[in-house]
């Protein structure tokens, strides 16, 4: 009992160290960029999750608050020179609590009622944004995208401030999903995601919580495009704000498992390398989409509840067989047994 | 001394069909009132009513003497009303223990206090003790039988302490031992002073534990008075019979 | 003035055939309560193939819409039986809506495997005639489009009104639990109504093609406007769906002619986020919240 309890805290020291240490190995630049990737599509993941997941509100416009982070930053540096090369990363709480409150009355207005409507009225609201994009040319130069100064870093450790900070941002996001799960916080949202209406009647402030995780979620997603802006040195869009950066997201907490800390993560780190060697060996952008679409759908038919969740079932199916064994031998847990088999005998009988 | 719920001349229509018409009754102080009628008669869409799932189209509720027409669920069971569902609705995947935490009706500072605190845990494991769940607090609410949640429902409700509850068919697809056991739970509480509303089609159990008797027919009151005044009464015959 | 009657007149031109792309899909949320995000694909799917039919073979896309609904009326069968219907019950609604947006992907790959990328049109002989009444030009493809439309809203009338295939589905829709007491066997009905919206779609993809270019890309701008047009008219109401088609594409067309094409997209989700704010169930839904 007293090992489990270490046994988490331990799990994520030892995550972190090994991702943190990882730079210092002197690795070739492209694994860098993908680790870099990786760590992108793990944020947004596990931010995804706060509402799609605890909530069971699958939004399916997250894409549009990355657009809002990564044009948010681009804007900024048209009118600000970046001297030291940090400025984009100290601007970017600032970025994550714009697109928080941006998304306040969003959710005000796509949570009221069911979760069909909800990811109707966010990936609605992706297309529109996407729309802007393009048309406030005197804002966005549209199709013609932004582009932003080259961070001045020396280009043998190019990737590091970016790699770091994505990993800080993870440790935050991770965190404030750990923060969830064990707190009130996550124990309404789990009973929101079960039955809201039974949920709202028991006094669970529904709304508060629902509202609440979208704007966190949303917020941190909103820096991960500031932070992809300034990586990519420019943006478009098509790209910007791209349905298949949502999907990615999306699929990546489903195979993990949602509703739990390392499954969004978990999903991020075999999907998005995966992606990336699919995508350097396919090349072509059309086999990769079927491709894609071919994996989305078998995981959601043949592992709707992702690795994590399966994962865990097991291992309780195997505790509470050998914790009833245990007991069985003592000679007390004939009594519940019997009484679990009776009442559901009666359960039977009368629902015939 | 005002009645402790009352009910005026509710109204509630879907498309052409008025499920509750011109329902008015009331439930006095620490009682156990029960109402019954036929199939349809709108029993449940009253219950919705009342505890605020529902806005009535015409009518007053007054609960502790103040008027509560249209009170949001939450805001009501805080205050101290509360029901349960026909079909037992906890949160599957939730644990026993959490099910019980989380009908505690907490504030937003307690938002972000421990899921199960040290407090919590305590008050919970109490009130799993006296309905004799301890065995089964740490299994998801989905692993239990259907009785027992039913009587996981009934204990969770409890946590808001509330003045009054509705039951909605308490026993209800359980078996004979868990419908005595209801009963126990119910007289329990009673005496410690909670007021009781409670739709059942189970005559015998009504007549034991109930007192009075509200009779609902098409929407409204037909007759209300004592276990034995029901039985012999023409009108109640009628309405059961009559259909 | 003259620019507003001429948007009004192309805005309910234009909305036949949104009308009969939404009537599709809601009919497919009424049966099944999925929002099917790959109506859009389905409708682009439909116009590549009378395209290809009218290029090679020289058939007419209004003369080949029954082969091309037909065709996908299978495609929408095989659709619901493979990715829809093993989905558990429990976390169906949330599933499904991830499930049709990957067949959406899919779609969208296979087609640009198959037509690349390049924006296609299918040009008819009288794609460019048009007439002029009072001063405000029709063109003669809009107004057979139009026609077209209504024709196709008009079979599925038919179709829903007066056969038991129909009754099926319109009690399914209606209450599912007592259609099934009745003895409407829920997943037949299920297969063949994403059939026969995935059908409309085919018929919608006919004249869509006629009006407009399109690659394998364009399902993403349509997607959006049915949805917006779907929850207008209220999730689940056919007539509701007619309806929403004709606000959205009146306003749009309205904003296009009077302020800007590039603020046109905008105003259906100006639009739809004023209805949901006022009226969560849609112009014409009835329930707002799921049964307590």
């Amino acid at each position: 009992m007293t090992a489990a309890r270490y046994l988490g805290p331990a799990k994520g020291i030892a995550f972190f160290a090994i991702l943190a240490s990882l730079p210092s190995f002197n690795i070739a630049h492209w694994v860098l960029n993908i680790a870099v990737f990786t760590l992108m599509y793990a944020v947004m993941s596990s931010s995804w999750n706060l509402v799609g997941g605890f909530a069971g509100y699958p939004s399916l416009g997250h894409a549009a608050f990355f657009g809002i982070g990564a044009y948010g930053t681009a804007l900024w540096f048209q009118h600000h020179a970046i001297t030291s090369g940090y400025e984009p990363f100290e601007l970017l709480p600032l970025i994550g609590i714009l697109a928080a409150l941006l998304g306040l009355p969003v959710a005000m207005i796509a949570m009221r009622t069911r979760s069909d409507v909800f990811a109707i009225v966010t990936i609605t609201l992706l297309f529109v944004t996407q729309t802007l994009a393009f048309n406030l040319r005197s804002l966005t130069h549209g199709a013609q995208g932004l582009s932003i100064a080259v961070a001045p870093f020396s280009a043998r450790t190019y990737e590091r401030p970016f790699y770091y900070v994505l990993l800080l941002l993870l440790a935050l996001a991770m965190g404030i999903s750990l923060g969830a799960m064990r707190s009130k916080l996550g124990l309404s949202l789990a009973a929101v995601r079960a039955d809201e209406d039974k949920a709202r009647g028991i006094g669970v402030r529904t709304f508060g919580v629902k509202l609440l995780s979208f704007s966190i979620s949303v917020g941190l997603t909103a820096m991960v495009g500031g932070i992809w802006a300034y990586y990519e040195g420019f943006i478009y869009p098509q790209f910007a704000i791209d349905p298949l950066v949502t999907i990615a997201i999306v699929l990546m907490t489903f195979l993990g498992g949602r509703a739990t800390l390392w499954g969004p993560v978990l999903g991020a780190f075999i999907l998005e390398t995966a992606q990336q060697t699919l995508a350097y060996s396919l090349g072509g952008s059309q086999f990769y989409l079927i491709a894609y679409a071919m994996v989305f759908l078998l995981v959601m038919l043949l592992m709707p509840r992702g690795i994590v969740p399966s994962i865990q079932a097991g291992l309780r199916r195997r505790r509470r067989k050998a914790a009833v064994d245990a007991a069985g031998s003592q000679g007390n847990a004939a009594d519940t047994k019997d009484r679990g088999v009776r009442s559901t005998l009666s359960t039977v009988k009368g629902s015939a | 001394m005002a009645a402790l719920l009352e009910v005026e001349g509710l109204i509630k229509s879907f498309g052409s069909v008025r499920a509750v018409n011109q329902a008015s009754f009331t439930v006095q102080h620490n009682s156990i009132t029960a109402l019954i009628g036929p199939n349809g008669s709108g029993k449940t869409t009253l219950f919705n009513l009342i505890t605020g799932y529902l806005p009535p189209d015409q009518g007053r509720v007054r609960f502790a003497g103040r008027d509560i027409t249209g009170v949001d669920a939450g805001r009501l069971y805080r205050r101290g009303l509360s029901r349960t569902f026909q079909q037992a609705r906890v949160f599957p995947q939730l644990t026993v223990q959490e099910n019980l935490t989380v009908a505690a009706g907490y504030s937003w500072g307690q938002l972000f206090g421990r899921r199960m605190s040290k407090a919590d845990r305590q008050r919970v494991g109490q009130l799993l003790e006296e309905f004799r769940m301890a065995h089964v607090a740490d299994l998801f609410a989905s692993e239990l039988s259907y009785g027992q949640r039913k009587l996981l429902e009934f204990a969770a409700v409890l946590m808001s302490s509330p003045s009054l509850i509705l039951l909605d068919e308490p026993t209800a697809g359980v078996n004979p031992v868990m419908i005595e056991t209801m009963e126990h739970h119910i007289r329990d509480r009673y005496a410690a002073g909670i007021t009781f509303l409670i739709v059942e089609h189970d005559m015998n159990f009504v007549m034991r534990l109930c007192d009075p008797v509200i009779v609902l027919d098409q929407g409204r009151e037909i007759f209300a008075g004592t276990p034995s005044d029901v039985q012999s009464n023409p009108l109640v015959l009628d309405a059961y019979l009559g259909g | 003035m003259h620019a507003l009657i001429q948007g009004i007149i192309l805005g309910v031109l234009t909305a036949g055939v949104y009308a009969l792309m939404a009537s599709g899909q809601t009919l497919i949320f009424g049966i099944m309560k999925v929002v099917n995000l790959a109506q859009g694909a389905m409708v682009i799917l439909g116009a590549y193939l009378s395209y290809q039919l009218f290029t090679s073979f020289g058939i007419d896309p209004l003369l080949s819409i029954p082969l091309t609904t037909i065709a996908m009326f299978v495609l929408g069968v095989a659709v619901e039986v493979l990715f829809l219907r093993p989905l558990r019950r429990e976390d169906r609604s949330e599933l499904s809506l991830l499930v049709t947006f990957a067949v959406a992907l899919l779609l969208e790959g296979i087609m640009s495997v198959t037509w690349k990328t390049t924006v296609r049109s299918t040009n008819t002989g009288y794609a460019n005639s048009s007439w002029t009444v009072f001063g405000y030009q029709i063109t003669l493809v809009r107004l057979w489009a139009f026609l077209l439309s209504i024709a196709a809203l008009g079979v599925l009338y038919l179709l829903l009104n007066r056969t038991r295939f129909g009754r099926a589905i319109r009690a399914t829709v209606q209450n599912p639990e007592s259609a099934r007491l009745l003895g409407v066997e829920a997943s037949r009905v299920s297969a063949l109504g994403f059939g026969l919206g995935a059908a409309t779609a085919a018929a919608a993809g006919s004249v869509y093609g006629l009006l407009y270019p399109f690659n394998s890309g364009s399902h993403y701008d349509l997607i959006s406007r049915l949805l917006s047009i779907v929850l207008l008219g209220g999730l689940g109401s056919i007539g509701g769906a007619v309806v929403g088609a004709l606000v959205v594409s009146t306003s749009s067309a309205i904003v296009a002619s009077a302020i800007s094409p590039s603020w046109s997209e905008m105003t259906f989700f100006v639009i739809l986020l004023l209805v949901l704010l006022i009226r969560p169930q849609g112009l014409f839904g009835t329930t707002a919240r799921g049964a307590i």
